[in-house]
């Protein structure tokens, strides 16, 4: 339950970020956090006590392990982040292009 | 090595010639032991970017280029969508479903063991890894004065 707890408190980092940072690289940064966090999440409740790596190998019995479900699910997770994140950061480099600055309350004129 | 616009220093400049080599290298090996062990087709392309972005980060843009063929690594990252899609009609066509598996699979824990996934590894290892070098490429591409150009 800690682990539980641990993650949503470094979700809950990704969040502050989100809200209170001015600098739209922060901003990205804080984004990429609480998606770390969910993915952490995600993978722990497919964690099992004592279990293995969910892999068989040469001369390696079956023996409990963890669940590879929830992995699959977080890889494909972390391909769509990835291209969050790169869409985001070419956003942020028109708006530069456009305002000369990343801070968020010097970009206020709407029409383009 | 003496101008100073074009990349960074000789000491990087020399390890990332010694290294990329093994970069590229341990990325083809991930790719290809995707079945057998972790890591496979994301996992390897994401090394193979690594290496060639460690390129562009030591040599600059012009001299990366000069060495890469952009339009072919264009090509080939836009034409791997396509090619994973002909297998998986493939599957559909002799195999009876979508992606079924049409190859033989071998003796277990062998290299060619896994029919259909091998190939299926190698063309997302080659969209992942082009993809992302070539988005990181268009970002440093980018002029803040003039704009996109592509």
């Amino acid at each position: 339950m800690t682990l539980y707890a641990l993650c949503f408190s470094l979700f809950l980092v990704g969040l502050y970020g989100l809200l209170t940072k001015r600098d739209l690289i922060k901003i990205i940064l804080s984004s990429g956090i609480m998606g770390y966090a969910c993915n952490l999440m995600l993978v722990l409740f497919g964690y099992r006590n004592g279990g293995i790596y969910p892999i068989l190998e040469k001369g390696r019995d079956a023996a409990p392990m963890v669940d590879p479900l929830p992995q699959a699910l977080v890889l494909t997770s972390i391909v769509i982040e990835l291209g969050v994140t790169a869409l985001l950061a070419a956003l942020a480099i028109r708006l530069f292009q456009k305002y000369g600055s990343y801070d968020i309350t010097k970009i206020r004129r709407l029409s383009g | 090595m003496t101008n100073k616009t074009a990349g960074m220093t000789l000491i990087i400049k020399t390890v990332t010639r010694l290294l990329v080599g093994l970069i590229l290298l341990y990325g083809i090996y991930i790719i290809l032991h995707g079945h057998l062990s972790p890591g496979g087709g994301f996992g390897g392309g994401v090394v193979l970017a690594l290496g060639l972005l460690a390129v562009l980060l030591a040599y600059g843009r012009e001299e990366t280029l000069k060495w890469l063929r952009l339009g072919l690594l264009k090509d080939v990252e836009q034409a791997s969508p396509l090619i994973f899609l002909l297998v998986g009609l493939a599957g559909a066509v002799w195999g009876g479903a979508f992606l079924a598996n049409i190859l033989s699979k071998g003796k277990l824990f062998a290299l060619l063991s896994s029919g259909l996934i091998l190939p299926l590894n190698i063309v997302i290892g080659l969209k992942v890894g082009l993809s992302l070098f070539l988005v990181v490429l268009a970002m440093a591409e980018f002029d803040l004065d003039k704009g996109a150009e592509e």
